[in-house]
């Protein structure tokens, strides 16, 4: 038995697929390439799959990955050879490795955030520019409060890592860095929708998540 | 799939997106331009209902085996989708090609349940389409229903082209075949009604006048032009023979039955007074174990599932099946691969069949005794004894299960409070038997839970004579069982007694209720089989509006001599046979089933005179 990460892009329609049902059907793919896989021993076995990090419902990646125990002599290439007809429509694969780090260590993600402008860009532009080199972004987050839910003030500026923004056309693209992982994790969305809403004509945006890194800054691989 | 920049907006917005957006594993895409007709294939309920259903895999794949035939899929978008849909101007479009259902030829909905009705309506409108046929002059898109209520569609009869009745893998040809060529005459859409009524199954429901008497009931059927006095229903005559798909769509939201289901036979030998589809689905058809094996093989290797399902009325009256889960085995085992088989009986639940499905992942055990005592189970023609539902307990606990469900009704013809306290005294003697038990699993407690449905009298059954128990009866009934539960390994479940009324009276309803269904759907009904959608004070204020009285249809024992609002439709069965069961009922007596004696009941006539039970009676 051992471990093989399957590195996987997540795009276009199957950004509506949400993480459980992205488990189930992964798990189906698997099935249909007849991949040799190990079950777990209990009384009732099943195979061990497992993924980094959850992407948010509506959100495309660039860079997913999904663990799994195999059993026999399949090097990576077999594998991914196995893999790559069976994929589910909107997920392609894009490499089988050996896993190199613990999703444990997962600490920042990249995303681009691109906003649909129905006129020109520069207001956009301006607007971004202008709240994100304040010292204060307040928006709310859903946070924990001992067992319950409570909305919580954030101060975004606070969490930003580091960010891009440029324009093409009638688009902006914001790339940023922001916490992601089990320890503390902002949703690019926050950002997003701070700007959708204080920006004067109507916005609409996606969100891809590019890069999964660690607490050096260096890729999770 | 190609949705809209203007769905893309508002899919952020609901619960579930996956549900809207197609695109899932095996979905046939093909080129619209290169096909002669686009066919809508409707399912007047949620998603993660409609793609759970048997019937839709089926025909969906039947129809894109053709080059010039595009079947795609339609749902009923839930409540939060259809109103930002209304909100934002988008049409009802179909799954495929995000087309709206305008653009198509063919728009088919198969009416699986009466409450599903008002959802039918909604869909088309949805889809800027007037649900009266009258006001739809052109020749497309004609709408056509099937499914087990079009056996008395007649509370439908005015938004409906025409009906398909029986198994439709096969008249489906005839009727695609049809509208291409009058398309391509460019005839009216009287011509192409007129012609379709000349297709064997198809039933044209504008080509028939209905009279009533003074008292409410149907004075005559009268046909016009040249349309047959009786509709027959369409039979497939070899289950191995006829289209099964080898792929199934796999959608990413999780669905009622996320698995492969596999028909192993139509019909039902038993004849249960009560069951609808123990009559209309005659004759017996068995499909072999070899096919069956080879598609569930196919089919789990196309879908990737880990579970197959072995439907039909009564797995354990197939007669293969001891071979078959012996061939299935041989690769599930290996390949982790878990049977169900749901709708066994108690009757012939052998230990080597238990001994199967202790191999298998074992879930719960459920059985259906449909009422509490001896006698009411003969009037029935369950034919099922109480000693034989415990010897199975018996067996069931000795294997290992500790939990068994149990199905009945409440509101059965004959029924008395006796009876109904005889569900929760079987109860007890299930429970008794499993502390009776010597082998039973050592440290576990047992739980019977009781599910009780209310019996709706239904067309082609016996009982469709019969009256309906009223509302206050039935709560009255539900009330003496709970009183009668002593102990709390038993629990109780039961049906929304106001769902089953509503059921009732569209069952055996007329055309007088096409008034009332548009009526309670423009006050805002649908989805009115899910409880909390439900709106039960709506419908009595649009009977009330329309001057229709409900208990016409639910609360009158009819005479076997009254002309039913569906004696122009022929499902095979006798009406006699119907009357002389009916008699048996009130004396008790059962009738065996079809493979110890045929019953007569006629179904075998509309298959060229077979029938498997016959043949397998005489080997």
């Amino acid at each position: 038995m051992r471990c093989v990460r399957v590195w996987f892009k997540k795009m276009g329609m199957s950004r509506y697929v949400s993480h459980l049902d992205l488990m189930r059907a992964m798990t189906r793919a698997v099935r249909r390439a007849e991949i040799p896989l190990w079950y777990t021993e209990g009384f009732n076995p099943h195979p061990y799959i497992t993924f980094a990090l959850p992407l948010s419902l509506g959100m495309e990646s660039l860079y997913e990955s999904m663990d799994m125990r195999i059993e026999g002599e399949s090097t990576n290439e077999d594998i991914f050879n196995m893999l790559k007809g069976s994929m589910p429509p909107g997920i392609e694969i894009v490499s089988v490795e050996n896993p190199f780090n613990d999703p444990k260590e997962i600490t920042y993600g990249e995303f681009d955030i691109f906003f649909d402008c129905e006129r020109k860009t520069d207001s956009v532009l301006a607007l971004i520019e202008e709240m994100l080199s304040a010292d204060e972004l307040i928006v709310q987050k859903l946070g924990k409060k001992g067992r319950h839910k409570v909305m919580k003030d954030i101060n975004l500026i606070d969490f930003i890592k580091s960010y891009r923004v440029g324009s093409l056309e009638n688009r902006v693209k914001l790339t940023v860095i922001l916490p992601a992982g089990s320890t503390t994790n902002v949703n690019p969305s926050l950002l997003a929708d701070e700007i959708q809403k204080r920006a004067e004509e109507k916005l609409s945006y996606t969100i891809v998540r590019k890069k999964l890194l660690l607490e050096n800054m260096e890729l999770f691989r | 799939m190609m949705i809209s920049k203007e769905v893309e907006k508002i899919l952020p917005l609901v619960q579930k997106p996956g549900k809207y957006t197609g695109g899932e594993l095996n979905s046939i895409v093909k080129d619209k331009n290169g096909v002669d007709l686009r066919y809508a294939f409707c399912f007047p309920d949620s998603y993660e209902i409609g793609m759970s259903h048997l019937g839709i895999k089926i025909l969906y794949s039947a129809a894109n085996e053709r080059n010039d035939v595009w079947c795609e899929r339609v749902f009923a978008p839930w409540h939060d989708m259809e109103k930002a849909m209304r909100e934002n101007g988008i049409p009802l479009y179909a799954l495929e090609s995000g087309d709206p259902l305008t653009d198509f030829d063919l728009i088919g909905f198969t009416l699986q349940y009466e409450l599903s009705y008002t959802n039918v309506l909604n869909m088309l409108d949805l889809a800027g389409i007037p649900v009266r046929a009258k006001d739809r002059p052109d020749l497309t898109p004609i709408i056509v229903g099937g499914g087990p209520c079009v056996c008395n569609p007649e509370p439908m009869a005015d938004f409906f082209d025409i009906f398909s009745l029986g198994d439709g893998e096969e008249v489906s040809d005839e009727l695609f075949d049809l509208i291409i060529a009058c398309k391509k005459e460019g005839t009216t859409k009287k011509e192409f009604l007129k012609r379709a009524a000349q297709i064997k199954g198809i039933y044209v429901p504008s080509l028939y006048d209905i009279s009533y008497n003074d008292d409410g009931t149907v004075k005559a059927i009268t046909p016009k032009e040249t349309a047959p006095v009786k509709v027959t229903k369409r039979v497939v005559a070899n289950l191995d023979k006829v289209h099964y798909p080898e792929k199934f769509i796999v959608p990413f939201v999780e669905v009622v039955h996320d698995r492969v289901v596999h028909e192993i036979l139509r019909g039902c030998i038993r004849g249960c007074r009560f069951c609808q589809a123990g009559f209309i689905y005659r004759p017996i058809r068995e499909k072999s174990a070899d096919t069956i094996n080879t598609q569930c093989q196919k089919l789990c290797h196309s879908t990737g599932y880990d579970e197959i399902s072995l439907s039909s009325l009564s797995t354990s009256d197939y007669t293969h099946l001891e071979e078959l889960m012996e061939k299935l085995l041989e690769w599930t085992e290996k390949e982790k691969v878990n049977i169900a088989l749901p709708s066994l009986r108690v009757d012939n639940f052998s230990d080597k069949l238990m001994g199967y499905l202790s191999r298998v992942r074992r879930s719960g055990l459920t059985f259906a005794p449909e009422a509490g005592t001896q006698r009411l189970r003969d009037a029935i023609n369950k034919n099922v004894t109480e000693e034989e539902m415990l010897s199975t307990a018996r067996k069931s606990f000795s294997g290992g299960w500790t939990a068994v469900k149990l199905y009945f009704m409440l509101g059965l013809p004959t029924e008395t409070y006796d009876d109904v306290a005889g569900i929760a005294e079987l109860a007890q003697k299930v429970v008794n038997e499993f502390y009776n038990n010597p082998d039973k699993p050592k440290g576990k407690g047992v739980q019977v839970s009781i599910s009780v449905a209310s019996f709706v009298p239904k067309p082609f059954t016996p009982f469709q004579w019969e009256a309906q128990d009223t509302i206050d009866e039935l709560i009255k009934k539900q009330n003496h069982l709970l009183s009668s539960v002593k102990t709390k390994k038993i629990s109780v479940s039961y049906h929304k007694v106001n769902i089953s009324f509503l059921e009732g009276v569209m069952a055996r309803g007329d055309r007088k209720l096409c008034d009332v269904i548009e009526t309670a759907w423009k006050k805002g009904c649908k989805f009115d089989s899910w409880d909390d959608s439900f709106l039960f004070e709506t419908w009595l204020e649009s009977f009330e509006e329309c001057g229709v009285d409900p208990l016409f249809y639910t609360s009158r024992k009819r005479d076997y001599e009254e002309i039913l609002p569906w004696d122009h439709l022929d499902y095979g069965i006798r009406k006699q046979f119907l009357i002389s069961e009916s008699k048996k009922a009130y004396e008790n007596e059962t009738t065996p089933h079809c493979r110890i004696k045929c019953a007569g009941c006629g179904s075998n006539m509309i298959n060229g005179g077979e029938c498997d039970a016959m043949r397998q009676s005489m080997v």
